[in-house]
């Protein structure tokens, strides 16, 4: 239901391209969001059970290695948000995008034989680029914290607005075909 | 891949055989060694033998054995033989019946071969192929050489006889020999090479060609590419031979290969055809039996596989690939079914290792070809394949066997990676891609390149690292399954096979032997490091490397690599990661409890019973060195705030503090025997001390432990409930003070933690900040109920203490505003209300004033500046006195504020106790006197000196003949709020070139003129002042008051007193008088009596520098007029010079009274008509000329210098209306009175 509600509305918002749930099957495992200071903000295991988070945190964390030396080589160019494939490990393909912000969003595909098309990729990202800044625009998040405070900690693992974001992030791989839709509610 | 034959692994290369490169045995019985050659000359260096040795290394050296030989350059494999090695037998007759088909001996066919039955490829094929049989046969044959004296002298001798016999015997010989080879050569369509090895000398005897010709058709060698002569040479020229012998003999060697090829395609075509007819011919019930031949899926293997091994010996890597991978898919139909292959036989292993070969060879092939991803994609299609065979086997993923069969998959594809990128293989970058943006696809094949934009993640070929890893993973797996059957197999006793060989394996050694060279693989593949050199796939990398110490029970190696993981991961905040990390390892224990929890309930105090267990039963290695577990770098355990009521405070004072420590709320630790809290202030080494008060009982959540007034310097203890509850909070209360200015503030605290002989410290560092929100500290008011609110002043984790600041009273009088040019007084008055003596020093500071041309100046005492006085020392004051110190100011230019900053800082006895008062003062200042100046010019009277008079030439002759004088007009008014008593006025003469002052009226009154100026009052002066105008005229002349007015007074002070006497000083205006070329002055009497003459004069003056005025002047009698004329009505004056004048003179007689109008003079000069533009004049003044100004002397007064143009237009406008009295510019009434005494008599 949400996943629909997602896709029919978002063609009026300009940071959520619609992401079409009929035509990717791409097999998402897991979504990871980091700090530019590359804390870890979110580490999601979207599909799959839940023992493997730990797995998904490794290959996050391993993966800021991969953005790192990406951002290194395009240095001279103007950095492209999505930096794409960035290694494939045991059964797992790991995805990257940075935001102009420099927050890494990364994403975890599981292994088939199939090409993933680059577009399909990138819409995910927008859309959790999208959840992300929504969950973050609200003005309350700093309304018991120091102002000094890095915001870093804006998306406190825990805080009410935490969960807000997380359900955000579930839609997004509701949309992907990741999560069955009846798990909304 | 040492786990394979390398000989199905190795890259195959044509394979040439070489005989006679035998290192003859030294020396003396050398026969080749010539007799005529010194005895010296040492074996080695006879030519011959070296010639051997370097044929021998530059053959073998020109290919050696490897695994990755992508090149296809024309060289072969060299396998030094005997010259009559003897070739494996090709086929050979079954024994039981000599006239069934032969085989070769390798065959399953045939019965004492070990692939009897039904075996597909043995290693020993190739090894046959590459060391057994060759394409091609180089036997390389010294030549026979007559002895010396054999040798004829000269070509003209005849051939010594013997000589001729014995080298024709002797190549007979040789013939013999090479055509017995020949023929077992030519058996096998193996090309036979002779090289003949001869001395240089050799070369030249014109018998050679005979010889050889006679060798070659003797011996039935080829024509082509069979006979070489060789005599010893460098180095580099043998290189050149043994390049173009390989050249010629490396066609030869492709068509051995192809015949074999086309011989076994044959063969296979003949099967394939066979085969549909193909009836099992043994064992037609189905027993397995031993003797079951080869079934024909298996031929298919073995032709295929032998055609793939011929290409790849002919260098043709396509077909060798086509072929390799035709046998690969006949292979996985054998394995598809358990009735062909049936699992755990030696068969089966033995397909299972040629499978396993054949795909790396393919997997090599399309490396060689750049095809990452089809040669990734086989790899993978083998291991997923080969694992859907081993569950059918019953070898699925949870027996070790399986993940020793995957590790090692990985291993040799990480190995071969490895090989490769050392030489030739570059592997691709995957960089992304970025799809065009927006451009709105407008064709379907535009669409169609979009979707086709992406990868196959699972086909993207990464480095040799990520495949050791995923190799090293899989030896984990195979160790843990291999524990889980030792478990079982304990239980039950059980013998499973291969278990005693696994038993002997060392698992870890092997994983770490794997991670070890991912990790070195990793980092030389990872062009960034962060910051100490650690990329974050290396780390994870040593994570595992630790894990699989920690797993072996080498715990301090897992220590060490965890401590330089944690440090990462900790930094960046990976908690998830981290405990797991901290979690296996022991000693780090106390750190968990810090970082806590795992989400399960069921854990629910499971880390601090880890803890107490570990403490319990463990003994410290040192019993009076307490450990401490430094988190600073972590996650402290308590989440710790501190709070002081005040942020600043005086000496002396009590500040109470709040020190609160909360216990996380998902780990438990109530349990933890704390024995004790040592709280460490910046200001005192000894710390504050809590007790446990074993008595004590934990009630609700918040706990207060007040330390109540905390001397300076002295450790308190007390007693307090060290136990926390879940989340519970123990809040350490008391007041501090400071006997001397500091920052109070707790530095640390230190819990203590007893158990048996462990002590454990625990540092807490107030600073250190538990994930999660952050919130301000804030005060507990009251326990029960608890009530926590924040300060009003915020968060104060430290108090400033400073001294009590000194009660000074300052205050300044002067009468505002100030005069300009006045010394004006401002009296400081400092009171000491302190109950302290106080030194005073004071300093003044006097801003730049903004105001023009001021210059501004303050005095104290005899100090003067214009800035700043520094460091007046005004001495101590004593409680209850005032002291008073006079500051002057003196203010010139204009009005305005005048800013002065005053500093009065104050010591007290004690050192260091300063304070200061700063004070701004703003002085209003005016200016205590206004003056108005007003000036009018007056030509010269009297008549010029004429041109010729030499006098004007002189230096000092002052000429004023232009310039004439002015008026000035001072008129001084005391504007200010305050009363003047002035004095003396008197004007300064500062007599100039141009202007000099003839007169004024003060010049006579100068000292008469003391009196008090209120506000409001007014004083005038008048003064003359003769002007001398340059020849040439400037465009502004502009000339400088000659003098300036000086006034001395003083300010009359509110009470009566006077001020100190000042000096104002206000100099004349500046005089720009006017100018004009061509002027007539009319002298006129101011009054006449009727009927007596008088008599009116014109002064025309030409002031032009250079142009002689033409003038004619017009007496305009008016019928009104009351006065009869005497003189000329018209007339023309002569030509006037430059600088003189001409007087003109008429006699008027009034005959009416009163006020008469004098008749009309008229000037005109002709000469300037031109000069004035033609717009501005009317056309008829042309003819007339310019009229010029006539002034009355009598009235005359001009303001400054006007408008030549302008003046013209007043000069006009009187002339047309017919004049009235009160124009500037007209000529005034003459009065005329009655003369009494006049009798008509005179008419």
């Amino acid at each position: 239901m949400a996943g629909n509600a997602l896709t029919s509305s978002s063609s009026s918002r300009p940071f959520s391209p619609a992401v079409d749930a009929r035509s990717i099957n791409l097999g998402l495992a897991a979504i990871a969001f980091i700090s530019p200071q590359n804390h870890p903000i979110l580490v999601r295991a979207v599909s799959g059970s839940q023992e493997d988070l730990l797995k998904y945190h490794y290959l996050a964390h391993t993966s800021l290695d991969v953005i790192d030396e990406r951002i290194a080589a395009a240095s001279k160019a103007p950095i492209e948000s999505y930096l794409g494939f960035l290694y494939a490990l045991e059964d797992v393909a790991v995805y990257g995008y940075i935001t102009p912000l420099k927050l890494k969003i990364v994403i975890i595909l599981t292994l088939s034989d199939a090409v993933v098309r680059d577009a399909d990729v990138i819409s995910i990202f927008k859309a959790l680029h999208w959840a992300y800044y929504r969950a973050a625009a609200n003005p309350l998040l700093k309304l018991h914290t120091p102002l000094d405070t890095p915001n870093d900690h804006i998306l406190v693992v825990g805080s009410p607005e935490w969960v807000s974001f997380r359900k955000r992030v579930d839609e997004v791989a509701r949309a992907a075909g990741a999560l069955p839709v009846d798990s909304a509610s | 891949m040492n786990s394979y034959p390398p000989e199905l692994l190795v890259q195959l290369a044509p394979v040439m055989f070489v005989a006679g490169l035998d290192v003859p045995p030294p020396p003396e019985s050398t026969p080749s060694a010539a007799p005529g050659e010194p005895p010296s000359t040492r074996p080695l260096q006879d030519p011959f033998t070296l010639l051997t040795i370097r044929l021998r290394d530059a053959l073998l050296s020109q290919r050696t054995a490897a695994i990755w030989q992508p090149d296809k350059s024309k060289t072969f494999q060299t396998v030094l033989v005997d010259k009559d090695v003897r070739f494996p037998p090709r086929k050979i007759p079954l024994s039981t019946d000599p006239h069934s088909l032969v085989h070769s001996p390798l065959s399953p066919l045939t019965p004492t071969s070990p692939l009897h039955p039904d075996g597909l490829i043995a290693p020993i094929w190739v090894r046959k192929h590459t060391t057994l049989v060759p394409s091609v046969f180089v036997v390389f044959i010294r030549l026979y050489e007559s002895p010396p004296h054999h040798m004829p002298r000269s070509p003209l001798d005849q051939p010594h006889p013997d000589r001729e016999a014995e080298e024709r015997r002797r190549d007979a010989e040789m013939s013999a020999e090479i055509a017995l080879r020949k023929k077992s050569t030519s058996e096998r369509g193996i090309k036979l090479t002779v090289v003949l090895i001869a001395s240089r000398k050799m070369l030249d005897d014109p018998a050679l060609d005979t010889r050889l010709t006679f060798i070659r058709r003797q011996s039935g060698l080829d024509y082509r590419a069979a006979l070489f002569v060789l005599s010893p040479v460098s180095p580099g020229e043998l290189n050149e031979f043994i390049k173009s012998l390989q050249q010629a003999l490396y066609e030869p060697a492709v068509d051995y290969y192809t015949s074999h090829s086309k011989r076994v395609r044959r063969k296979r075509n003949r099967h394939a055809q066979a085969a549909s007819a193909y009836v099992l011919p043994v064992s037609p019930l189905g027993v397995a039996s031993p003797t079951r031949p080869l079934r024909p899926e298996g031929w298919t293997v073995r032709y295929e596989y032998k055609m793939a091994c011929f290409a790849e010996f002919r260098g043709e890597f396509e077909v060798a690939l086509k072929h390799y991978q035709d046998a690969y898919s006949s292979l996985l139909m054998m394995f598809g079914s358990t009735a062909i292959l049936p699992p755990r036989t030696k068969r089966w292993a033995e397909a299972k290792v040629l499978a396993d070969c054949i795909n790396l060879k393919i997997c090599k092939l399309y490396l060689y070809n750049n095809e990452h991803a089809l040669a990734l994609s086989q790899h993978t299609i083998h291991s997923r394949r080969f694992s859907d065979f081993s569950r059918g086997w019953g070898i699925g993923d949870e027996t070790f066997e399986f993940w020793s069969w995957i590790a090692r998959q990985h291993r040799v594809f990480a190995e071969l990676l490895e090989h490769g990128t050392s030489s030739t293989l570059i592997l691709p970058a995957h960089k992304a891609a970025i799809p065009v943006p927006a451009a709105a696809p407008s064709g379907l094949a535009e669409l169609d390149a979009l979707r086709v934009l992406g990868l196959n993640p699972a086909n993207a070929l990464q480095h040799p690292g990520f495949y050791y890893y995923m190799a090293a993973q899989a030896t984990e797996r195979r160790r843990a399954q291999f524990f889980a059957m030792l478990e079982s197999v304990e239980a039950n006793g059980a013998n499973l096979p291969g278990f005693a060989n696994e038993k002997k394996v060392d698992h870890s050694g092997i994983a770490l032997e794997l991670y070890t060279k991912a990790y070195e693989l990793f980092k030389k593949h990872s062009p960034l490091s962060n910051g100490n050199g650690q990329g974050r796939l290396t780390l994870r990398i040593a994570g595992r490397i630790a894990g699989t110490y920690y797993a072996a029970g080498k715990f301090d190696m897992a220590v060490r690599f965890f401590e330089r993981i944690a440090k990462t991961y900790r930094r960046e905040r990976w908690g998830t990661m981290l405990r797991p990390l901290l979690a296996t390892c022991v000693t780090i224990l106390v750190e968990m409890l810090a970082h806590g929890i795992d989400e399960d309930e069921d854990d629910d105090g499971i880390l601090q019973e880890d803890l107490l267990a570990v403490l319990k039963s463990t003994v410290p290695s040192s019993h009076e060195e307490p450990l401490i577990v430094d988190l600073s770098d972590s996650e402290p355990i308590f989440a710790t705030s501190i709070i002081f009521w005040t942020s600043t405070a005086f000496v002396g004072d009590r500040v109470a503090f709040q020190l609160s420590l909360t216990a996380p709320h998902d780990v438990a630790i109530s349990a933890l025997p704390f024995a004790s809290l040592a709280i460490y202030f910046s200001h005192k080494e000894e710390p504050v001390v809590v007790h446990h008060d074993a008595d004590a009982v934990v009630s609700g959540k918040v706990q207060r432990v007040d330390f109540g007034d905390l001397n300076p310097g002295i450790g308190a203890q007390a007693k307090g409930c060290l136990r926390w509850g879940k989340g519970g909070t123990i809040v350490f209360v008391g007041t501090v003070s400071s006997d001397v200015p500091m920052t109070l503030a707790i530095k640390r605290a230190v819990l203590a933690l007893r158990e048996g002989n462990w002590t454990v410290e625990i540092p807490i560092d107030p600073a250190a900040v538990r994930d999660g929100p952050v919130s301000n500290p804030k005060w507990l008011f009251n326990v029960d109920p608890i009530k926590f609110a924040p300060l009003r002043d915020g968060s104060n984790d430290h108090v400033t203490v400073h001294y009590r600041p000194h009660r000074l009273r300052v205050s300044m009088t002067h009468q505002s505003p100030a005069y300009l040019d006045e010394e004006y007084p401002i009296i400081i008055s400092i009171t000491n209300e302190d109950d302290r003596p106080l030194d005073v020093v004071l300093d003044v500071l006097l801003q730049p004033a903004e105001i023009d041309e001021t210059v501004n100046d303050i005095r104290i005492d005899d100090e003067h500046s214009q800035s700043l006085i520094k460091g007046v020392a005004i001495g101590v004051i004593v409680p209850g006195t005032t002291a008073l110190k006079s500051l002057y100011l003196t203010n010139t230019g204009g009005d305005g504020d005048r800013v002065l900053d005053i500093s009065i800082q104050s010591r007290s006895p004690i050192v260091q106790d300063t304070s200061e008062v700063l004070l701004t003062l703003s002085v209003p200042t005016v200016a205590p006197m206004k003056v108005d100046y007003d000036v009018k010019y007056l030509h010269t009277r009297g008549p010029l000196p004429g041109l010729t008079d030499l006098h004007t030439y002189d230096r000092d002759y002052w000429d004023d003949r232009e310039g004439g004088e002015a008026i000035i007009r001072a008129q001084m008014e005391c504007v200010g709020p305050w009363g003047l008593s002035v004095e003396t006025v008197r004007l300064v003469r500062k007599n100039g070139p141009h202007a000099r002052v003839l007169e004024c009226s003060l010049d006579e009154d100068e000292d008469d003129v003391t009196s008090d100026w209120l506000p409001g009052d007014e004083f005038a002066a008048i003064c003359r002042i003769s002007l001398s105008l340059e020849d040439e005229t400037s465009e502004d002349d502009v000339f400088s008051g000659p003098g300036e007015f000086e006034l001395s007074w003083r300010r009359i002070l509110p009470n009566g007193d006077h001020g100190p006497l000042c000096t104002s000083r206000f100099p004349l205006p500046t005089l720009q008088p006017p100018r004009q070329s061509v002027i007539a002055l009319l002298e006129l009497p101011s009054s006449a009596k009727l009927h007596i003459s008088i008599s009116a004069h014109l002064t025309i003056r030409n002031h032009h520098p250079s142009r002689t005025a033409s003038l004619s002047v017009q007496l305009e009698p008016d019928a009104a007029d009351s006065f009869l004329i005497a003189g000329q009505r018209s007339a023309r004056v002569p030509a006037l010079l430059p600088g003189s004048e001409v007087r003109l003179a008429w006699s008027l007689i009034p005959i009416e009274c009163g006020f008469v109008r004098v008749p009309r003079f008229r000037v005109l000069d002709k000469r300037n008509a031109g000069t004035v533009s033609p717009t501005q004049q009317p056309p008829g003044i042309e003819e007339e000329g310019i009229p010029v100004r006539v002034v009355d002397m009598r009235r005359e007064e001009r303001a400054k210098m006007v408008d030549e143009a302008l003046a013209l237009a007043l000069e006009d406008a009187p002339s047309g209306g017919g004049g009235g009295v009160d124009d500037a510019g007209s000529i005034g009434p003459v009065l005329v009175l009655p003369s009494f005494n006049d009798n008509m008599s005179t008419i």
